[in-house]
C-alpha cells in the first residue's frame, strides 16, 4: 500500500481560497480521519485526493509519485459517497461489480469477488435487488461493498454514515471498525462527527477554516489539544471555557475569574510565566470536574446547578459559574438538587490553559 | 386508496370520460370502418354500420408492394409502398439522429461549463420559434443550389462518368436532405426536454462512476443514458410524429423517389379512384405512429433514479 503525502495543497474557487496549504503525511494502512465543522475544507481535500476537484496549487504524492494530474480512475482509489451514489438501474451485484466490469475482468473472477464482499457485508440475499428496494443501511453497505470490490489501495469515505439514523450509525460504525481490522488498506475518512473520528481513527486530522489545526492519535488530541478550537471540538459534552486573569498569589500562579480562583499546577504555571501571558482561557472537560464538598477552594469551582440532564448511568449538569455556563458530567447516583451551589474539585491534569488573544494552548 | 377513490366518483365524471374517449377514438373508428367499405357504400349514406367489409381499398393503396395483382385494378397508379418506406426511413433515421445529437448536446449544456453556455441554451429554443414556412424558401434554395457535389471533379465527376447524367448531386430530393432538415427542426426541442431530465441525474452518480474507473463516454453511456430513458422515449415520440406527419418541407424537398406518405396522399388525391382508397391510405399512415408511441411509452417509467442517493 502506498504512502500518501499532501504537499502545500491549495484550493481556490475564483478569488476565494478555501484550502490554505494543507501538509499531511499518511502512513501505510493508516486510518486517517479528517474532522471539522462544515465548510472547513475536509470534503474538498478528500475530493481533491479522489481527483473530483482540481488542485489549484501544491501536489499530492502517492509513494512519491505526483498524482494531481491523473484522472480519478488512474489513482488506485475507491470512494464511498455521503449520499451512497448507487447506480439505480443496476442491481446490487452489478453495482458492486461495475468497476470490475469496466476493467474487463473475467466473469468468474467478478462473481467470486462479489460473492466474497457480499458475504462479508451480509448482502448475499440482496444481490438481485435494485437500490430502490433496499433500506438505508443496506444501501450504505452496498456503497461500501462497491468500494471493497475494487481492490484499490486507498479507500476514501466522505461522511458515509451521516445519512443514517443514530442507532444504525452506531452499528455501522462498529462494522466499519471491524472491517478496518480485516481490510489492510489505506483509509481516509471525512466526518463532522467527532465520535466517529475518535472511535475509528489511527490518526485524527482536525481542520478548521481551510487549515489543519492539529493531527495525532485520538488520545493525543484529546489530552493535549494545541488550541482552543481543537479542545472545544473533540470530546462530548464539549470542554468548558472560562475567562480568567493570571495573577501571582502566595508564590503561586492563580487563574482568577468570575467566582473562582484556581491554583495552577507548577508546569502549567511555568509555561504561562515564560510566555508572559496575563489573560487566559481556562479549559475544563466536564469529566474532569468531580463533586467533592470538602475540596480546597483553590482547586475547585463552586457551581450553581441549573439543569440536570439524565442520560442513564451518567448525568450532565449545566451549572452557572458567575456569568458563564459550565457543564459537568457525573454518575447519576450522586445526590444533586437543582438550585444548590455545590463544590466541584478540578482534576489538576485536566486543566488546560489557552492564551485568550491567540487561542493557542499554553 | 385508489379503490375507494374510484367508487366515490360522480356519474358525470364517467360521462365526461366516455365523451373524451369517443372524441379521441371516434374519428379513427370512422376512418377504419369507411376504409373497409366500397365507394358506393361510403357515398350512398345508407347503412352506416351494415355493410360487407372489403379489403379492396387496401389492395388499391398497396398495389405496388403486393405479391399478386388485385383483380379490380388495371394499373397500379399509387406508389404507396415506396412512399411508406421513404416515410419510415426518414422518420426513423431523423429520430435516431436527433436523439443521439440531442442527448449529447443536452448533457454538455447541463454538465460542462463553457463560455456562452446560457445563451446557447436559450438560442436553441429560439430556433424552434421560427415557423417552418420561413425556413422553406432558404432551405429549398440552399438544398438545390449550394449543397451540391460539383460535376467538374471529384465524386460528382465520378458519378457523371459512371452513371451518366449531369452528375451533380444536390441535397434536395435525397433522403439525407429531408432528414437533415428534420433533425435541425427537432433538435432544439429535444435538447430542451432532455436537459430537464439530465439535471435530475445526481452528480455524485457520475463522480462515483469516474472513481470506479469510467471514462467520460462510459459515464455518459453506462450511467447517464439509462437514467434518462424516459426522457429519450418522450423525445422520440415527439420527433417521430413530427417527422412522420410533416408536409410542408417534405413537399418542397422530396422528389418522385423520395416522397413521403403525406405528400403522396395530397399529390395523388385526384388520381385515386375514390374516397375509400384515401381512407385506407390514411389508416395505414396512422399505424406506425401508434405502434411507435405504444412501444416508446412503455419506456416512460417514473422514478428511474429511486434509491440512487439518499435525501
Amino acid at each position: 500500500m502506498p504512502t500518501i503525502r499532501l504537499e502545500n495543497l491549495v484550493k481556490r474557487y475564483g478569488a476565494v481560497e478555501v484550502l490554505h496549504g494543507i501538509e499531511l503525511d499518511m502512513a501505510e494502512h493508516e486510518f486517517t480521519v479528517l474532522v471539522g465543522p462544515s465548510g472547513c475544507g475536509k470534503s474538498t481535500t478528500l475530493r481533491m485526493l479522489a481527483g473530483l476537484e482540481t488542485v489549484s496549487d501544491g501536489e499530492i504524492y502517492m509513494d512519491d509519485r505526483p498524482i494531481s494530474g491523473l484522472d480519478p480512475k488512474d489513482r488506485d482509489i475507491a470512494m464511498v459517497f455521503q449520499d451512497y451514489a448507487l447506480y439505480p438501474h443496476m442491481n446490487v451485484a452489478r453495482n458492486m461489480s461495475f468497476s470490475l466490469r469496466l476493467q474487463k475482468t473475467p466473469q468468474a473472477t467478478i462473481d467470486k469477488k462479489v460473492g466474497e464482499v457480499a458475504e462479508m457485508l451480509g448482502l448475499s440475499p440482496f444481490l438481485g435487488r435494485k437500490p430502490g428496494e433496499l433500506s438505508g443501511g443496506q444501501r450504505q453497505r452496498v456503497a461500501m461493498g462497491r468500494a471493497l470490490c475494487r481492490d484499490a489501495s486507498t479507500f476514501l469515505f466522505d461522511e458515509p454514515l451521516s445519512n443514517l439514523d443514530a442507532k444504525l450509525r452506531g452499528q455501522m460504525r462498529a462494522e466499519l471498525a471491524l472491517m478496518r481490522q480485516n481490510v489492510k488498506k489505506n483509509m481516509i475518512y471525512v466526518t463532522h462527527d467527532q465520535i466517529e473520528a475518535m472511535t475509528l481513527a489511527d490518526r485524527i486530522v482536525v481542520m478548521h477554516g481551510g487549515h489543519i489545526q492539529q493531527q495525532g492519535t485520538p488520545s493525543e488530541l484529546f489530552k493535549n489539544p494545541v488550541n482552543r478550537f481543537v479542545a472545544g471540538f473533540l470530546g462530548s459534552p464539549p470542554m468548558n471555557f472560562l475567562e480568567a486573569d493570571l495573577v501571582e498569589e502566595n508564590g503561586a500562579l492563580h487563574a482568577k475569574g468570575d467566582g473562582f480562583s484556581i491554583r495552577l499546577p507548577n508546569d502549567l504555571a511555568t509555561r504561562a510565566r515564560n510566555k508572559a501571558v496575563h489573560k487566559a482561557t481556562l479549559g475544563l472537560r466536564p469529566s474532569d470536574l468531580e463533586y467533592t464538598p470538602d475540596a480546597p477552594v483553590d482547586q475547585s469551582l463552586d457551581l450553581n446547578v441549573v439543569v440536570s440532564e439524565y442520560i442513564g448511568a451518567q448525568s450532565v449538569l449545566i451549572c452557572g459559574c458567575g456569568d458563564a455556563k459550565v457543564t459537568v458530567e457525573l454518575k447519576s447516583e450522586t445526590p444533586i438538587a437543582l438550585g444548590e451551589t455545590l463544590r466541584f474539585a478540578v482534576r489538576p491534569e485536566g486543566l488546560h490553559l489557552f492564551d485568550t488573544k491567540t487561542e493557542v494552548a499554553l | 386508496m385508489a379503490d375507494t377513490n374510484y367508487e366515490r366518483q360522480n356519474p358525470a365524471f364517467y360521462a365526461l370520460i366516455a365523451l373524451l374517449v369517443f372524441m379521441s377514438i371516434g374519428p379513427v373508428l370512422l376512418l377504419l370502418i369507411n376504409s373497409l367499405k366500397l365507394d358506393v357504400d361510403i357515398t350512398s349514406g345508407a347503412g352506416g354500420l351494415l355493410f360487407m367489409p372489403t379489403i379492396r381499398n387496401y389492395e388499391t393503396a398497396l398495389c405496388d408492394i403486393l405479391w399478386y395483382e388485385p383483380e379490380h385494378l388495371r394499373f397500379c397508379t399509387i406508389r404507396f409502398g415506396g412512399a411508406f418506406v421513404n416515410s419510415l426511413i426518414i422518420a426513423l433515421i431523423s429520430t435516431a439522429l436527433t436523439l443521439i445529437f440531442g442527448c449529447m448536446a443536452a448533457y454538455a449544456l447541463v454538465r460542462f461549463k463553457f463560455m456562452g453556455r446560457d445563451s446557447l441554451s436559450l438560442s436553441t429554443l429560439a430556433v424552434r420559434m421560427i415557423p417552418p414556412a420561413v425556413l422553406l424558401v432558404p432551405v429549398f434554395g440552399l438544398w438545390n443550389n449550394s449543397f451540391c457535389l460539383d460535376n467538374d471533379y471529384g465524386v460528382g465527376a465520378w458519378i457523371r462518368d459512371t452513371f451518366g447524367g449531369r452528375g451533380d448531386v444536390c441535397l434536395a430530393g435525397t433522403h439525407s436532405g429531408i432528414i437533415l432538415v428534420y433533425v435541425a427542426m427537432n433538435l432544439p426541442f429535444v435538447i430542451w426536454i432532455l436537459q430537464s431530465f439530465i439535471v435530475q441525474v445526481p452528480k455524485s452518480l457520475e463522480e462515483a462512476a469516474r472513481v470506479d474507473g469510467a471514462g467520460p463516454f462510459q459515464v455518459f453511456f453506462l450511467v447517464v443514458l439509462p437514467l434518462i430513458k424516459p426522457g429519450l422515449a418522450a423525445a422520440s415520440i415527439f420527433t417521430f410524429r413530427i417527422a412522420w406527419n410533416e408536409y410542408l418541407l417534405a413537399s418542397a424537398l422530396a422528389d418522385r423517389d423520395t416522397m413521403t406518405v403525406p405528400i403522396l396522399i395530397v399529390n395523388n388525391a385526384s388520381e385515386f379512384d375514390g374516397l375509400g382508397t384515401i381512407l385506407a391510405t390514411g389508416m395505414l399512415l396512422a399505424i406506425p405512429p401508434i405502434l411507435f408511441t405504444l412501444f416508446a411509452s412503455r419506456q416512460i417509467i417514473t422514478g428511474m433514479t429511486a434509491g440512487a442517493v439518499k435525501g
